[in-house]
C-alpha cells in the first residue's frame, strides 16, 4: 500500500427519502414551518454556493432569503421526478446569485475582476455532524486543475459552454468532455 | 438510439448545469422518463454536482438564521396580502364611512346582592380562563421547542448514519485491499522506474488462477494535464492493456482492480493521452518489472 493513505471514500449526506417527502408534502402543503426545516438542513449548503458565486455575505443573505420565497411561491413546480429537492433548490438559488452578479457586471463593467481572485477566503464549514462532508480541498485534489476550471465557470461563474471555449480558447466539444470527465470523477467519489 | 453513447455525449452533464436551451433541456427529460439507464446517469451526475456544492458549505454567521427566516416570513405575508387587498382598491368607490363606535356597558349596575354575587363569580371565571390561557400558551411554545429540537436530533442521526455508511464503505475497501495482499495465490511484481523515471516504484499483485490484478503505486511522478497512466501486462513480449490508473490510484491513495489478464511474465506503466492508448507508447515507458 502507498505511504499515504487517505482516500476519499464517502457519500452525500443523503437525508432518507421519507424525511424529504414529508418536508416536500409540508411546503406543498404551504406550511410555513416546514421552511424553518428546511433552513436547518440546506443553509449551509445554499449559503457556501451562494457565496461562492456573489462573494460578499451581506449580499449572499440576501440572496438566500429571496431564494427561499422564491422556492416558497413556485413550489408547485417542483417535480420530484426529475430530481432531488436538493439539486432543484441548488438550482434555484444559484440562478439568483447568477443573475445578481450578472447586474453587478452590467452595472461596473469597466471594472470586471478577473476570475476567481476573490481577496476573501471563507473559511469552509466546520460542522461535527458532518463526518461524512468532504472538504473541498480533498475535492479538488481529485479533480485536475484543467477539470475544476470548466465545472467552475459553467457552475459558479454562469458562464455559458461557448463562452468557456472561447475564454480558454478550446473547441466546444472538448468543453463538453471535459466537463463529463469531472462530474465523472466526482460520481465516483459518491460510489 | 444508443443509449451508452448518448450517456458519453456529455448532454446529461451539460443538463444539469442548465446549459440547455428549453428544447433540448425539454429532450433529455423526455429520455430520462423513457430510459431508465438515462435516468440513473442524470441521477448521479446530478448527485456528483450536488456533492460539488456540497462540499462549498459555510456555515451562515451567528444571527443569520433569525433574520433569514423573519425576513422569509414577511414577504410570504406581505404578498400574501398583497393580491387580497388589490381587489378592493380597484374599483372607485367612496369609501363607506366607518361606522360609529357603539360603546355599551358591560354590565348593567349591580341591583341585587345575588347579581353581586355573579358578577364575583364572573370575575373568577375570567380569571381563571386566562391562567388557562396563559399555561395552554406556554404549553404550546414548548410543545412547539420540542419539536423542533426532535426535528433537529432526526436530522442528526440521519447525518450520523450517513457517515457510519461511509466509514463502512471505506472498511470494506480496505478489507478487500488486505485480502489481496494476504492472499498467497497473488504473485507480486515489482516495477522499478526507467531511466526517464529513476524514483518510480509501483507494483502489480497478479493472481493468474482467478486473472484478477491490482496495482499499487508507491511512487510515480504526477501526471501532468491531459495524461493518464496506463498499466500493460506483457505477454510473451506482446502488450496487452491492463485499464487506466484512477488518479486516486497513481497518487498511492489506494489498490486499484484492473482489467483481468490471462497470461502474462512482465508487467509495465507508460504515460498515455487520458483515455488511454492501444499500444503502449515506449518513449513514455515509466516503470516495469518482471514476474519472478
Amino acid at each position: 500500500m502507498g505511504p499515504t493513505t487517505n482516500p476519499v471514500t464517502s457519500l452525500l449526506p443523503e437525508p432518507p427519502p421519507l424525511a424529504e417527502e414529508q418536508l416536500v408534502a409540508r411546503l406543498r402543503a404551504q406550511d410555513e414551518a416546514a421552511m424553518t426545516e428546511f433552513y436547518d438542513r440546506y443553509s449551509a449548503a445554499l449559503y457556501g454556493v451562494i457565496l461562492r458565486i456573489v462573494r460578499r455575505e451581506e449580499e449572499a443573505e440576501d440572496v438566500l432569503q429571496e431564494g427561499m420565497v422564491k422556492i416558497w411561491h413556485s413550489f408547485q413546480s417542483y417535480d420530484p421526478s426529475k430530481g432531488r429537492l436538493f439539486t432543484w433548490v441548488l438550482n434555484v438559488c444559484r440562478n439568483l446569485a447568477i443573475d445578481k452578479i450578472r447586474s453587478r457586471q452590467y452595472r461596473v463593467s469597466s471594472h470586471s475582476q478577473p476570475l476567481d481572485e476573490s481577496p476573501a477566503e471563507y473559511q469552509p464549514a466546520v460542522d461535527s455532524f458532518r463526518p461524512e462532508h468532504i472538504g473541498l480541498q480533498e475535492l479538488t485534489r481529485q479533480l485536475n486543475p484543467d477539470q475544476k476550471q470548466i465545472v467552475d465557470l459553467l457552475y459558479f461563474e454562469g458562464y455559458t459552454q461557448s463562452e468557456v471555449a472561447e475564454e480558454l480558447n478550446l473547441p466546444l466539444g472538448t468543453v463538453k468532455t471535459r466537463a463529463r470527465a469531472a462530474i465523472k470523477v466526482l460520481s465516483n467519489l459518491i460510489r | 438510439m444508443n443509449i451508452e453513447e448518448y450517456i458519453e455525449s456529455g448532454q446529461l452533464e451539460l443538463y444539469a448545469l442548465q446549459q440547455l436551451t428549453p428544447a433540448e433541456a425539454a429532450e433529455v427529460e423526455r429520455l430520462a422518463a423513457e430510459y431508465p439507464a438515462i435516468r440513473a446517469e442524470l441521477t448521479r451526475v446530478q448527485r456528483a454536482l450536488g456533492l460539488y456544492a456540497d462540499a462549498h458549505a459555510v456555515t451562515p454567521p451567528a444571527g443569520m438564521r433569525e433574520r433569514v427566516l423573519s425576513g422569509f416570513q414577511q414577504a410570504v405575508r406581505q404578498q400574501a396580502e398583497a393580491p387580497a387587498a388589490a381587489p378592493q382598491a380597484a374599483p372607485v368607490v367612496p369609501p363607506a364611512p366607518a361606522p360609529e363606535a357603539v360603546v355599551r356597558p358591560i354590565s348593567a349596575p349591580a341591583q341585587t346582592t345575588a347579581g353581586s354575587a355573579f358578577r364575583w363569580l364572573a370575575i373568577a371565571a375570567s380569571v381563571a380562563l386566562l391562567l388557562s390561557l396563559g399555561a395552554n400558551w406556554l404549553l404550546y411554545a414548548r410543545l412547539q421547542d420540542s419539536q423542533h429540537e426532535l426535528s433537529l436530533a432526526q436530522a442528526r442521526q440521519e447525518t450520523y448514519a450517513a457517515g457510519m455508511q461511509a466509514v463502512e464503505k471505506r472498511l470494506a475497501t480496505r478489507t478487500s485491499e488486505l485480502g489481496v495482499l494476504r492472499d498467497e495465490q497473488f504473485r507480486t511484481v515489482v516495477m522499478t522506474g526507467t531511466a526517464q523515471a529513476p524514483g518510480a516504484r509501483a507494483k502489480v499483485m497478479y493472481n493468474p488462477a482467478t486473472r484478477a490484478v491490482y496495482v499499487d503505486v508507491h511512487n510515480l511522478p504526477a501526471a501532468p494535464s491531459g495524461k493518464q497512466y496506463q498499466l500493460w501486462a506483457l505477454d510473451k513480449s506482446k502488450p496487452v492493456d491492463a485499464g487506466m490508473l484512477s488518479q486516486a490510484a497513481a497518487a498511492g491513495d489506494s489498490l486499484q482492480r484492473m482489467k483481468d489478464i490471462a497470461s502474462a511474465q512482465a508487467f509495465a506503466i507508460t504515460l498515455e493521452d487520458e483515455g488511454g492508448h492501444p499500444t503502449p507508447t515506449m518513449a513514455a515507458l515509466t516503470v516495469m518489472g518482471q514476474m519472478l
